[in-house]
């Protein structure tokens, strides 16, 4: 078989019967720092492809596309071939790792609420965190891309959460992968494991990568153990998770919009005499129980065309939640 | 001829256009509610969609009306070559099912408009202004939203093709400026389709309908239109 990209821990080949697919082999190394520690244990490709396979089949159950077609012998996946984006997009719930050495934040301290962090791909420059403003800078993906991706983020946050909240384990922070394939939908690529997610169970203690960065306990059996108690999990009791859509409607330039200049004037005479101009509009919210996909945002674009907006005179804006 | 006279919820001419198609002989108008679908439509010869705020004019005015199952109705109907009328809300409805081209915006005074008003008939040939070619006739409005405006495009279209119906004027058939009520585009009252067997205007005809509303203008086109009914 064809190798087309040799990653840390993974290896990826061309699958011989269909060129639109990869075959993606889950490899015994592990590597931590940027692959500065590097080790292999037996039967870690195994458990990491075993647990991606789990994870990726629950998150496909709830309606989210990832790039898994089917489990092959030994552990390896076949998978829809796609464009893998150079972002990697990490959500947090508690400061841990790099981000406690970042801010000086007490590991374990608590988030507000998820957090949604981008990391440029790119070991030579050891991967580091990149606003959003800069991605789309330097072009790594376009706003309504990586919007999506963040939305993505936030939907597989919950639904892995509720799943290890099922056997008292606690979701600290994961990494994710995305790409494109060639119809322009985006899935959910690479792998969720332990290599790519911190996972704490009673006493915080890690069934992660951790054990192996910090040489603090058994990789091996920290990963049986997370995959054995995810097979105890009922993920058909995890409820949908709601989403939100935002579409903005507004005047085309030049053409005229009487609501918004009697605004205008009204403010104007409340003394608000800054307002030099006034454009008014409509936003519809639109909530989802199920997980945003490319194929829906198509259809949402239909609609605005048909319904929501008159594209005649007027322009329109999707904002995901 | 049977004429279906559409009302959704929110429509709230469709008395007056009762009362006007009763004047006209051999008319025989029946109200039908959106809600009764497009079997409803299977009998009839011709469609007129009146006035007044279907779906409480929410999203735009018209926009969710052009979406209900009754629509498919018209389209055949439409399609047939049969006659559509749509008068106000009813042109609103029309544009944004896409039988018409353009759009229907806000008024540019942003008042809501309700007086009489003097149209400028189209010279060329059409079915619902038989008899009133380059006439200047006089119709009542009452819209907030009656603002024609189209793409170049389509603008060079209705020109090119006659398809500019009636146009506002002063009382000596100048379209001019002074007498356009909401800032249409060319003084745009109303238009008709390709095949010119759908119209859409903003003035109202059936408040035209009888000497003691002040004009009888608005009877010749309901006139025509059901004599158009007859003739298909």
């Amino acid at each position: 078989m064809e190798l087309l990209h040799t990653g840390k821990v993974k290896r990826v080949f061309r699958d011989p019967e269909n060129d639109g697919r990869v075959i993606i082999e889950f490899t015994d190394a592990i590597t931590a720092g940027d692959g500065e520690k590097k080790d292999e244990f037996t039967q870690k490709g195994e458990l990491t492809c075993d647990i991606t396979q789990f994870f990726m089949k629950y998150l496909e159950k709830k309606g989210i596309r990832t790039h898994l077609i089917t489990r092959l012998d030994g552990p390896r996946l076949r998978c829809h071939r796609v464009e893998i984006f150079p972002i990697e997009v990490v959500c947090r719930n508690i400061a841990a790792g790099s981000f406690c050495r970042r801010y000086g934040v007490e590991s374990g301290t608590e988030l507000p609420s998820p957090l949604i962090e981008l990391f440029l791909k790119d070991d030579k420059l050891n991967d580091p965190l990149i606003s959003k403003d800069a991605a789309l800078a330097i072009e790594l993906a376009t706003e309504d891309e990586i919007n999506f991706m963040k939305s993505l983020a936030r939907s597989v946050n919950y639904y892995l959460a509720e799943l290890l909240a099922q056997i008292d384990l606690k979701l600290i922070d994961f990494k994710l992968e995305f790409g494109i394939d060639p119809s322009g939908n985006i899935l959910l690529a690479d792998e969720i494991s332990g290599d790519t997610m911190r996972v704490w169970d009673k006493g915080n203690v890690s069934l992660d990568k951790d054990l192996f960065r910090k040489s603090s306990g058994d990789v091996i059996e920290a990963y049986s153990e997370l995959l054995n108690r995810l097979k105890e999990t009922k993920p058909e009791e995890i409820a949908p998770r709601e989403e939100a859509i935002f579409v903005s409607i507004l005047p085309k330039d030049g053409i005229k919009n009487p609501p918004g200049e009697v605004t205008k004037k009204a403010l104007n005479r409340l003394g608000f005499i800054v307002a030099k101009d006034v454009r008014m509009g409509k936003i519809f919210a639109i909530s989802l129980n199920r997980p945003i996909t490319t194929e829906i945002l198509k259809q949402l674009e239909l609609m605005n065309l048909k319904l929501l907006s008159n594209p005649i005179a007027e322009k329109r804006s999707v904002r995901l939640e | 001829m049977t004429i279906a006279v559409l009302r959704f919820p929110g429509t709230n001419n469709e008395r007056d256009i009762m009362r006007a198609l009763s004047l006209i002989p051999k008319a025989d108008p029946y109200i039908v509610p959106s809600r009764s679908g497009p079997e409803a439509l299977k009998e009839a010869d011709g469609i007129v969609i009146p006035g007044g705020f279907s779906y409480g004019d929410y999203l735009r005015a018209g926009a969710v009306a052009s979406v209900g199952a009754i629509t498919d109705g018209v389209r055949e109907i439409a399609e047939a070559g049969k006659p559509v009328l749509g008068i106000c809300n009813g042109f609103q409805i029309l544009t944004e099912m896409g039988l018409l081209p353009g759009a229907l915006l806000h008024n540019q005074s942003a008042h809501f408009v309700c007086r009489w008003v003097y149209l400028r008939v189209c010279d060329s040939p059409n079915l619902f202004f038989n008899g009133l070619e380059n006439a200047v006739i006089k119709l009542p409005i009452a819209h907030a939203e009656g603002n024609y405006y189209c793409t170049k495009e389509d603008l060079e279209w209705l020109k090119g093709e006659s398809r500019i119906s009636i146009r506002y004027c002063n009382q000596e058939g100048e379209p001019d400026e002074s007498s356009n009520p909401n800032g249409a585009i060319e003084n745009i009252a109303g238009i008709v389709n390709d095949k010119g067997n759908v119209l859409g205007m903003m003035p109202h005809p059936e408040r035209a309908s009888r000497p003691v509303l002040g004009s009888t203008d608005g009877l010749m086109i309901l006139d025509n239109f059901v004599r158009a009914t007859k003739t298909k």
